[in-house]
């Protein structure tokens, strides 16, 4: 039990002004050199992330350590200035150990610690329920009441930072008896033998990512793995926080192809002075994102529609700044920029990454525009 | 010159509605071609009632015709929200000033031209949505140059950078101009789900839609110039209407208490149900969709429809998030309707006036006018603000008023019968506003022109 001996330690001295300098330190000398194996060559870095959350980097923003999103936020941008798939591991993390404790059900409880210090690891496989929930597609998880709770059986397509003996958050639709789907249920997946696992098509980066395809088949969901029965009420109340979480990648990513530039203008600046889009002209930009971000997190549970609106604008800002920031950091590079092994070309990978993932742009604009229509009657 | 450019055409003070010499008044037996001058006085706009004597000359500058064609999103380009009557006055003026000029045009609706006072009167007219639309948006932003982004919501404004988040991307402005327009509110218990709001053609259309079956059953929420006018349109299309206000009266915030008497007595007249002094405490929805309202004394009523007729209010998001001035709409300087930002200018229903929204039609031409101006640099002309003449679309008894009168001030009786009433107010002894409720003898209305008392 050396893991929980470690996490009652790291629990008392848990100091939330130290957690991002210790963060950035950890990133800096663990992450950085292992980036691009970690983007390209499926290198999955749990031993970096054990470090990340012995310092703090996954616990800062639940309640039981004080609620500071800000300070997860400023965590996930260090790590994902050093490394984004780690930043998106982290955001992984975060929600994970987000639904577990707001779940309220103690038997997720007496696991949430190990989890907000990464002793075990979960994601998230929200990313079809999310979409389904905005209309966009339909739920691939179907659940049927059973003795003692509910048997789940389907097919997700991706699932990211999950493997054997992991877990991950899942929500599927309740068949009724008649066919008609009822409601729906949250619950924390096991990642046990009987689920299946299989391994997804290569993608352009972010390999490490550890996503595979989970298939079920009668799986069991006790009491004890419920996160919510009914699912909506608690999707409502934690959709801010669980989107403008993944800012914190987005800002890490703008931040490391401001890096970048600024090291190629040692060498490059005489040229680099006729791009568009230079560094501090990104870095203002940035800054303003990164003020408006901080000034939401400090109401992560907020649900009126306003919030929520703010918060689906600056998820959806992150991603285009971040797009545009890394195409201007691999014009700053230039020729060394075009290079396969380029930091430059991972920062790209990254950014598309973060503009494609759920929400992606696409259906953040979906969202806002279903949230600023007029409600009338049907 | 083409004998087609003599004509001339002519506004509504009261409700826009445009007086076309080439097109004349069919409907009201003015020909093709009939000159203003020779219209009758006893004519009326075919749209709210008001005389010849409210029409003035509309300045006849042709639209030219556009050279640029669609410009591609830049820093050079005024970028206006909102496709309303306001926001489409002000691409034209801009576009009169200099037909180069590249405007984009943002709307979250397809941007089609209508005319909206007449949504209050058009479902006894039986028009159709089709009827209504005058020229779908993607045609007049084609013949005009300007870049439509229709079906498109501004998330958010970024003053610093000078440009628009919005859903379908991020877009720089040179100068940006709000034509947001206003929201019916809703009480924030009655679910937005049972409550009809006609203040826009999509909202009227699906009512529309769904009235044009059969006779129904129709509870209307505040009685106001728009609820009163509703409640008279719907009845005369043949439906059962209930008006149910908090007030004692109808049309109280604009008439003293014996007019409003009057106009109460002539709404009962014709079958309209006014339940005064009553707040709604809750509306649920029957299992055969029938909502159930439950009134605060009088126990619950059953309809087939709700509207919500409680007012107008802008919505303050956009500014709130942009810093900029917001006291009860947009703040906007009197004299050149800029808002608090340099580069931001704003007009029709979304502005405040020294605190005050005027939500008419009449002034938006001119602060359309004065904001294009203001832009291109053409001449610096000012907005003088001028109360518009406020006309209630009714059968049963058409209310006029000119002026700004004041809650507290007495009313002067001028004239005074069973079909008619005048009633004057003055300001220290300056005639300073004149009501008239009902159809003015024509003897009596030459008695006006006598005293010189036109406002």
């Amino acid at each position: 039990m050396n893991g929980l001996a470690r996490v009652v330690s790291t629990h008392q001295a848990f100091d939330p002004n130290k957690v991002v300098g210790e963060v950035a330190h950890v990133s800096q000398t663990c992450l950085s050199p292992i980036a691009t194996q970690v983007d390209t060559k499926g290198y999955y870095p749990l031993d970096v992330m054990s470090k990340l959350g012995e310092v703090g980097a996954f616990s800062a923003h639940l309640n039981r350590y004080g609620q500071r999103f800000d300070i997860a936020l400023q965590s996930m941008h260090e790590i994902s200035r050093s490394c984004g798939t780690t930043g998106f591991l982290t955001w992984c993390q975060d929600v994970c150990g987000l639904y577990i404790e707001q779940s309220g059900n103690p038997a997720l409880m007496a696991r949430l610690e190990g989890h907000a210090e990464a002793v075990t690891f979960g994601g998230t496989a929200l990313s079809n329920p999310m979409k389904s929930l905005s209309e966009i597609e339909r739920f691939l998880l179907k659940a049927k009441k059973v003795k003692g709770g509910y048997e789940v059986s389907g097919t997700l397509p991706w699932v990211s930072h999950i493997q054997q003996g992991q877990y991950c958050g899942a929500m599927a639709s309740v068949e009724a008896a008649d066919g008609s789907m009822s409601h729906e249920i949250i619950f924390l997946l096991d990642i046990t033998p009987e689920v299946e696992l299989k391994a997804c098509p290569i993608f352009s980066g972010m390999e490490g990512s550890s996503t595979w395809s989970i298939r079920l088949d009668k799986y069991f969901v006790s009491e004890d793995l419920m996160i919510a029965d009914p699912a909506r009420p608690f999707i409502a109340k934690i959709k801010g926080a669980f989107i403008l979480l993944q800012a914190g990648i987005a800002t890490g990513i703008t931040q490391a192809s401001i890096d970048s530039m600024r090291a190629a203008d040692v060498s490059l600046g005489h040229v680099n002075q006729f791009l568009h889009d230079r560094p501090d002209a990104i870095q203002a930009e940035l800054d303003a994102l990164a003020q408006k971000v901080m000034l939401l997190a400090k109401t992560p549970y907020e649900t009126d529609p306003d919030f929520i609106l703010s918060v689906l604008d600056a998820r959806a800002a992150g991603a285009e700044l971040s797009l545009k920031a890394s195409q201007s950091a691999l014009l700053h590079q230039g020729a060394k920029g075009y290079l396969m092994t380029s930091g430059a070309q991972r920062l790209i990978r990254e950014a598309h990454f973060v503009a494609i993932v759920t929400p992606a742009i696409k259906h953040l604009r979906w969202e806002m525009n279903r949230l600023m229509k007029e409600e009338m009657p049907a | 010159m083409s004998e087609e450019q003599d004509w001339k055409k002519y506004l509504c003070r009261a409700c826009g509605l445009i007086y076309d010499e080439k097109l004349g008044d069919p409907d009201s037996g003015l020909a093709p071609g009939t000159r203003f001058e020779d219209i009758p006085d006893d004519w009326e706009c075919p749209l709210c009632g008001v005389t010849k004597e409210d029409f003035e000359l509309l300045a006849a500058e042709p639209m030219p015709a556009c050279q640029g064609g669609v410009q591609v999103n830049s820093l050079e380009s005024i970028v206006v929200i909102g496709a309303g009557i306001a926001g489409w006055s002000v691409v034209d003026e801009l576009k009169k000033a200099d037909p180069n000029l590249p405007v984009t045009l943002i709307s979250a609706c397809s941007a089609d031209l209508y005319h909206k006072p007449e949504l209050s009167i058009a479902l006894s007219k039986q028009k159709s949505r089709d009827q209504l639309v005058q020229e779908s948006g993607v045609s007049k932003a084609e013949r005009l140059g300007v870049q439509l982004l229709n079906h498109t919501f501004v998330v958010s404004i970024d003053v610093e950078r000078r440009c628009l988040r919005t859903t379908r991307g991020e877009m720089s402005y040179r100068y940006l101009i709000i034509a947001q327009g206003a929201k019916a509110s809703v009480p924030s218990h009655i679910p937005k789900a049972f409550a009809w709001r006609v203040n826009h053609l999509d909202s009227w259309s699906a009512l529309q839609s769904k009235l044009q079956q059969s006779s129904q059953r129709v509870a209307i929420l505040g009685s106001g110039m728009i609820g009163c006018e509703l409640a008279e349109d719907l009845m005369k299309a043949g439906h059962e209407v209930t008006l149910i206000s908090r007030d004692a009266l109808p049309l109280c915030s604009l008439l003293p208490d014996d007019a409003a008497q009057r106009y109460l007595a002539r709404l009962q007249g014709v079958n309209i149900s006014f339940l005064g002094l009553q707040e709604i405490i809750s509306v649920e929805e029957t299992h055969s969709q029938k909502k159930k309202i439950l009134l605060s004394s009088l126990g619950e009523i059953e309809v087939d429809h709700l509207i919500v007729a409680t007012g107008l209010e802008t919505d303050g998001r956009l500014a709130s998030q942009a810093g900029i001035d917001f006291d009860q709409g947009i703040r906007v300087d009197p004299n050149t309707l800029k808002t608090s930002n340099e580069y931001i200018y704003a007009l029709g229903d979304c502005i405040s006036l020294n605190g005050h929204p005027c939500r008419f039609i009449e002034p938006i031409i001119k602060q359309a006018s004065v904001i294009a101006k203001q832009i291109t640099g053409l001449t610096k002309s000012g907005y003088a603000h001028t109360p518009p003449v406020i006309r209630l679309k009714s059968k049963v008894l058409p209310i006029e008023l000119h002026g700004t009168p004041l809650a507290n001030n007495d009313w002067k009786t001028l004239y005074s019968s069973d079909d008619c009433l005048v009633l004057e107010q003055y300001q220290e002894g300056e005639l300073s506003s004149r009501l008239n409720v009902g159809v003015i003898p024509s003897a009596f209305k030459q008695v006006l022109i006598n005293r010189g008392t036109q406002l």
